[in-house]
């Protein structure tokens, strides 16, 4: 029992169609009953005009086909009742024909007339529902705080303006969709899964007759965001339901209205994490900076207070003066090992920026050497530096900690006195720079383990080091943008006494150093 | 008291929280034949220097109660007496906005006590020599700069450099023992439009290098403060 021409299938006017029928029977037929005492005092055309006044009535509150019902029964009463000879279809006067035919005819259009007046005025009252109903969604929506939320709102408009059901589908981080809530809405058969994806992924719209079933039931709406997609809104009609296939317009506003929510919490939600983020790094920045205070000033007492002793004009024992220098030593050590700790905390982090200016390799260097005379001891540091190299682009700070690291551990793994060497070359637009030490060289096959933190390259027990500095060594490095290898000392290369232990290489990209003008007066 | 000893007696201000590192500081101060004066905070601090009238002040600049460079400028707005800071490493903005402030010189914790000592010692004659009014000719190795006639020779050989170059120079050697900042050697020598091209610096001090130095990949005397400036470290300073 469904009414054709009438998409709408609210409560209200399916009433009105249940009294337009029976009126459509009744009303012409009350008319004639009260008329049946007057008929003598009625002239016919008055009679007439009663029965035209009921099936305006008729066409008003019912349906067009009530109308039509209503214009044809009247004529029939009228003939049968009032028009001589009584109770009959037959006609004594001729001229009644014309009367029927023009009462039927003006029954029927006026009961067309007035049906689509009421027709029209219904549409408007239901679109006034609906966009009261669609600002009720969108304050709703606006309130929602989570997507699961947004998804109920959707949901509940659906039930009461559609009598239908829905499910959203929001992508993860790769794309793929999934259904926001389950249990609220439809559970999706794996084709409409399929559907939906695609419909996501390309932007399109499905209706029922692309997912196979062409009764309208179902449709797909992609929430088109601002930036990009959020999810599709999948709808289904209930049973008893008028198809969706009229309310297209409606269900793409409600779309969105969706998208817009979503992609609200979705920018809620980034913000919220970044902010978070950002405590969080700066939480680790003064936990960092506080350790590391923490840590020298004890340190700084240890070493201070140990060279004081070891300074002492008093004391006479030369052993409790080497007892003072040992626990220097081993201060500075500690030192080291918490720097590069800290270092390394810092690096992975990601709270360190690199600070990269064009320098001069040499210059770099150099510092790295001052920087490390402690620890190399009677090593030997043999410079091969091309006059030409081309300034790079590097942190000087985080590169004289690296090379230094390298300077260091070569020195801490190679005999005392051997020669260190550091030399550095152009090679496929990187600069490549090696230092290379005599000693026993990295255990072969386990070279990149090497840059693991607190790997080891030797297993004896006699140098100590966390074998965090080379680890520290190829964050920086990578953080340049370079590599970071560590090989063995290729046999017999250059013309000079070959050594034959380890070697690192870095290799940072050459960018475009900027034009220094060369002033006036400079010697060629 | 300066009047009651006999000899003349140097004042250090010593600004430092930790008991332990003042003490051995005091202790070896004064094995040196130094008056130390303690403070614990920077307040302190500033009202110590205004009455005990030091001729140098060390200050920790990881005070609790407050900003290092804040100190060194309020101080420098009244005194020339030379500062020396101490600072964490991997804190090269906090060492730069300390010597742009003021301060002539920092070491890094932990530091050596004669490293320390010798630093102090090279501040308190160069603040000397600058009361003396410095000598025309500066000798270093085996290169002499007289600055009144602008001639530079290295063993004997005249040197030539361009002009920028002997300005870098000049202002390294004016400002001998001293850690000069990037910025400053940057505004000093080329003004303040150039501060953006640091690498301007480099090049012509490794050029400087490459004229005065005998290896200017390990330089003696014009020496890198990585992160921070350059110093020009006169031969009698240079640490044992």
């Amino acid at each position: 029992m469904r009414p054709d021409g009438v998409i709408s299938s609210h409560p209200v006017v399916r009433r009105r169609w249940r009294l337009g029928g029976l009126s459509a029977a009744l009303l012409p037929s009350a008319i004639a009953l009260v008329l049946w005492p007057l008929a003598s005092w009625l002239a016919p055309a008055n009679i007439v005009m009663v029965f035209l006044l009921g099936v305006v009535v008729v066409a008003y509150y019912g349906n067009r086909r009530a109308g039509v019902v209503a214009a044809v029964l009247s004529v029939a009463l009228f003939d049968f009742l009032y028009v001589p000879p009584q109770f009959s279809f037959a006609v004594n006067d001729i001229q009644y024909l014309l009367t029927f035919a023009v009462m039927l005819a003006v029954a029927l259009t006026i009961g067309q007339l007035t049906n689509a007046l009421r027709q029209r005025a219904d549409d408007a009252e239901q679109r006034a529902t609906e966009r009261a109903a669609l600002f009720g969604l969108a304050a709703s929506l606006a309130g929602s705080m989570t997507r699961e939320m947004c998804a109920d709102s959707v949901a509940s408009f659906l039930r009461d303006q559609l009598q239908g059901g829905c499910t959203v589908l929001v992508p993860d981080d790769d794309g793929h969709l999934s259904p926001l809530s389950e249990a609220t809405g439809y559970a999706l058969s794996q084709a409409e899964r399929a559907a939906a994806q695609t419909a996501y992924d390309r932007s399109a719209e499905f209706d029922a007759r692309q997912l196979g079933r062409d009764d309208g039931e179902r449709v797909l709406l992609v929430l088109r965001g601002a930036t990009r997609n959020r999810g599709v809104l999948a709808v289904a009609a209930a049973e008893a339901a008028p198809s969706l296939a009229g309310r297209i317009e409606l269900l793409r506003a409600v779309a969105d209205l969706l998208a817009t929510a979503l992609e609200r919490i979705h920018y809620v939600e980034v913000a919220a994490q970044s902010d978070l983020v950002m405590r969080d790094e700066r939480l680790r920045g003064r936990i960092l900076a506080a350790l590391s205070h923490d840590v020298r000033t004890p340190l700084t007492s240890i070493f201070g207070l140990a060279e004081s002793i070891a300074r002492s004009p008093q004391l006479a024992d030369p052993r409790l003066r080497q007892t003072a220098q040992a626990l220097q030593d081993q201060a500075m050590r500690l030192n080291t090992m918490v720097s590069n700790v800290l270092d390394m905390a810092r690096l992975q982090s990601g709270s360190v920026r690199l600070r990269c200016e064009w320098q001069p390799l040499e210059e770099v260097v150099g510092a790295s050497i001052r920087h490390s005379e402690p620890a190399l001891g009677d090593h030997q540091v043999e410079l091969q530096l091309p006059a030409d190299l081309p300034l790079l682009h590097i942190d000087a700070v985080l590169m004289e900690r690296v090379l230094s690291n390298l300077l260091e551990n070569a020195a801490k793994y190679s005999p005392a006195g051997s020669r260190i060497r550091l030399s550095a070359q152009m090679q496929d637009e990187c600069a490549e720079i090696c230092v290379d030490d005599n000693g026993p060289g990295f255990a072969a096959g386990r070279e990149s383990e090497l840059f693991e933190l607190f790997e080891r390259g030797v297993s004896e027990g006699t140098v100590s080091g966390m074998g965090i500095g080379l680890a520290i060594c190829k964050t920086i490095v990578e953080a340049h943008g370079g590599s970071i290898d560590a090989t063995r000392v290729p046999p017999a290369t250059d013309a000079g006494e070959a050594l034959r232990g380890a070697r690192v290489v870095i290799r940072l990209p050459l960018g475009t150093p900027p034009l220094v003008e060369t002033e006036m007066g400079e010697q060629p | 008291m300066r009047s009651g000893s006999p000899a003349f007696r140097q004042t250090l201000l010593l600004i430092e929280d930790d008991a332990q590192i003042r003490r051995f500081l005091r202790q070896s101060m004064e094995n040196e034949g130094f008056d130390v004066r303690e403070a614990t905070t920077l307040a302190d601090g500033l009202v110590d220097a205004g009455t005990a009238r030091p001729d140098l002040v060390v200050l920790d600049l990881s005070l609790p109660d407050g900003d290092g460079k804040q100190f060194v400028h309020e101080f420098r707005s009244w005194a020339q007496i030379p500062v020396l800071v101490l600072s964490a490493r991997s804190a090269e903005g906090e060492k730069i906005a300390a010597l742009e402030a003021g301060a002539d010189d920092y070491l890094t914790k932990p530091f050596s006590t004669g490293e320390l000592l010798a630093r102090v010692r090279a501040l308190l004659r160069r603040a000397a020599a600058t009361r003396e009014g410095e000598p025309a000719t500066v000798r270093f190795g085996d290169v002499v700069v007289d600055r009144s006639r602008r001639l530079v020779s290295r063993a004997g050989q005249p040197v030539h450099l361009t002009d920028i170059e002997y300005r870098i120079l000049l202002c390294l050697l004016g400002n001998a023992d001293r850690v000069v900042t990037q910025r400053q050697l940057l505004t000093e020598v080329w003004g303040q439009a150039y501060l953006e091209r640091s690498h301007y610096l480099r090049i012509h001090i490794s050029h400087l290098r490459q004229k005065l130095e005998e290896d200017s990949a390990r330089p003696r005397f014009i020496l890198t403060e990585t992160g921070v400036g350059y110093r020009f470290m006169p031969p009698a300073n240079a640490p044992d």
